[in-house]
């Protein structure tokens, strides 16, 4: 299976001085295409600075970040953007819509921006459908549920077929039956599409059974799956 | 629809208050600018026109060396053989001293300008006839047609009085003469002869000692269009001669030329006025950026580049100029067509000449549209360098 993201000796340093903070360190991790993957640890381990070097909305200090065989940090800023909208889902905790927008028009959005308009609204539909928001289409994000939010969210997050979509604590603003739901969904469509998942979570026990779970504890990245199993082995 | 076209007028629609704001601060000054060109313009066109009706006629002949020595059956004739004419009239200029005297003894001797009308052909050509508010306009060898600024300089004189000129003649031998009182003339603004007195020209000829001579011709023309023509015509007619003929405009030119420099300065102060509204402009599309980071952060999480972020703001500001050039100028032309219809006047006296300026119109408003879309790139630039995690974690 084709890996579609590489990392290989990432550093992530924020401040200077005494302010110094190493949020990650000499983090390296391969995940393969369709792999649905947990990233876990305790508060400020640094589990959304790796999502967010990943999602390239910020840059390592230093180390490789690949992702489908393109090496980022040589990405100036608008082909950064070109980036996150081709390659890229992402699904927030909070504030993923537009305010403005219904959630039709925020759908279409990262296929609009790619300026890949065919069939789009049919898609979009379709895929807010399976999302169960079909009664929803027209309506601003202010007029829906934070369940139905995340749902749309996810359904932002497919519509261009990105190499990976990235959530970070996508449930951690709902109720665990809503949780539930949205856990449900995600796992539902990176089967169907055959999509790669990096969802970061407090709760990894909602998720039941993921392909790999890595922890991160002080800015490094365990898998501890793979170590037990190892460990197993021999 | 292009998406940063959907977004841009989207997010301008949900901040109704902002747009509303920036649309009348552009309004307001394009309103501001046009009351300034109605009023001036307006003043100026009144006062060319009475000029016109009272002094000008639509063409104006004069002698560049002096007094015309042609008789008045030449001049006249020659203009009204032309179809185009409708008529021609004699004026003679002079001036005279009135001396204000009670119980005998002299209180006051001041100078008037006289000027001298042809009784009969004058009311064909000219409307100053019907500038006399009291009496008549004059008719008989000494009747007087005084000024109301005069008559009131004479202690409030009536017509019926009789009135004492002392004028000097061209050998400097001073001649007086006793007129009766026929009118009083009067204009709204004063853009008549309120400062004069109006004699018969055979009168004042007499008077000054030089029959015969005129100091200009004044010919009304079935349409002003033809003055340039017409005016040719007679030059060549009179190439012997030293006649200048002057068209209104030509005659107004000094006028208009004052005008234009305070309407010019005053339109300078309408446009200073439209750069605050662009300010005002930025400020309100800072504050609408500022409450829009979040939206900004996730339009630029899901690639929108810095360079459409930059088009999008633009893109508002094109909309802001577009509605506020557009509602501005139908203020204007509200204002205009008001000032029109009710016959506004300037200082509660003269009548505004009010004129339908298109292309002044069409420049202020394409001047306020290009501040509002100016006003609108340096916010837009800042709402550019937003990074997006800042942007979504920040509000
Ligand atoms: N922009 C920043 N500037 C300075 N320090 C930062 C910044 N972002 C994160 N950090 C620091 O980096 C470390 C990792 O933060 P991060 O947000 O990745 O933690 P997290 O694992 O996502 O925590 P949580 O579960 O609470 O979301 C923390 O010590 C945090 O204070
Ligand atoms: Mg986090």
């Amino acid at each position: 299976m084709s890996k579609v993201l590489e990392i290989k000796n990432l550093y992530k340093e924020f401040g200077e001085g005494d302010t110094k903070v190493e949020a990650l360190k000499d983090v390296s991790i391969e995940i393969k295409k369709g792999e649905f993957i947990l990233i876990v640890g305790s508060s400020g381990s640094g589990k959304s600075t790796l999502l967010n070097m990943i999602g390239l909305l910020d840059r390592p200090t230093r180390g490789q970040l690949v992702i489908d065989g393109i090496e980022t940090s040589d990405l100036d800023d608008n082909q950064v953007s070109l980036f996150r909208n081709k390659k890229l889902g992402f699904i927030f905790q909070f504030s993923n819509l537009l305010s403005d927008l219904s959630i039709l028009e925020n759908t279409m959005l990262p296929r609009k921006i790619a300026k890949k308009t065919e069939n789009l609204v049919s898609e979009a539909k379709e895929l807010l459908k399976i999302m169960g928001l079909e009664e929803q289409l027209d309506k601003l994000p202010t007029k829906i549920s934070g369940g139905q939010l995340q749902r749309a969210a996810i359904a932002r997050g497919l519509i261009n077929n990105p190499s990976i979509v990235l959530a970070d604590e996508p449930t951690g603003n709902l109720d665990s039956e809503t949780a539930k739901t949205i856990v449900q969904l995600m796992k539902t469509m990176a089967k169907k599409f055959d999509q790669t998942f990096i969802v970061v979570t407090h709760d990894r026990d909602q998720f039941g059974e993921v392909d790999r779970i890595i922890t991160i504890s002080d800015g490094r990245a365990f898998e501890a799956d793979n170590t037990e199993m190892e460990v197993m082995v021999k | 629809m292009d998406y940063r076209i959907t977004v841009a007028k989207k997010m301008l629609l949900s901040k109704k208050g902002s747009l509303l704001g920036a649309v009348l601060a552009i309004g307001v000054g394009i309103l501001v600018i046009s009351i300034i060109t109605v009023i001036f313009l307006g003043l100026q066109n009144a006062i060319i026109r009475d000029l016109k009706i009272y002094q000008f006629g639509d063409l104006m002949v004069t002698d560049e060396t002096g007094l015309i020595d042609k008789s008045d059956q030449l001049i006249i004739g020659w203009f009204e053989s032309n179809s185009r004419v409708i008529g021609a009239t004699p004026r003679l200029t002079s001036s005279t001293d009135i001396e204000i005297r009670k119980d005998g003894e002299l209180i006051e001797l001041f100078g008037v300008p006289i000027i001298g009308v042809d009784p009969l052909r004058d009311p064909t050509v000219s409307e100053l006839h019907k500038t006399v508010a009291e009496g008549e306009f004059v008719n008989s060898r000494n009747s007087i047609v005084v000024g109301s600024v005069v008559a009131e300089d004479l202690g409030g004189i009536q017509v019926g009085e009789t009135l004492k000129l002392i004028i000097t003649n061209r050998v400097d031998e001073e001649q007086t003469e006793f007129f009766v009182v026929n009118g009083i003339s009067k204009t709204p603004g004063g853009t008549g002869l309120d400062s004069n007195l109006i004699m018969p020209i055979d009168t004042l000829r007499d008077l000054i000692d030089r029959p015969e001579e005129t100091g200009n011709f004044i010919v009304k023309l079935t349409d002003p269009d033809y003055s340039q023509e017409i005016k040719e015509l007679f030059l060549l007619s009179f190439s012997n001669d030293d006649f200048e003929v002057k068209t209104t405009q030509e005659a107004g030119r000094d006028i208009i030329r004052n005008f234009s420099s305070a309407l010019g300065m005053f339109t300078l102060i309408g446009y200073v006025g439209l750069m605050s509204s662009a300010f005002a402009i930025i400020t309100i599309q800072m504050m609408l950026i500022s409450s829009k980071t979040r939206d900004i952060g996730i339009l630029r999480s899901i690639g929108t580049r810095r360079k459409d972020v930059l088009i999008i703001f633009i893109i508002q500001g094109l909309i802001i100029g577009l509605i506020g050039a557009s509602v501005g100028t139908a203020f204007g032309l509200a204002f205009t067509t008001y000032a029109k219809v009710t016959n506004m006047s300037f200082a509660g006296s003269l009548e505004l000449e009010v004129e339908y300026d298109f292309a002044s119109t069409f420049s202020t408003a394409l001047t306020a549209f290009t501040l509002a879309v100016f006003a609108s790139i340096y916010p837009a630039y800042k709402a550019t360098k937003l990074q997006p995690l800042e942007a979504m974690r920040g509000v």
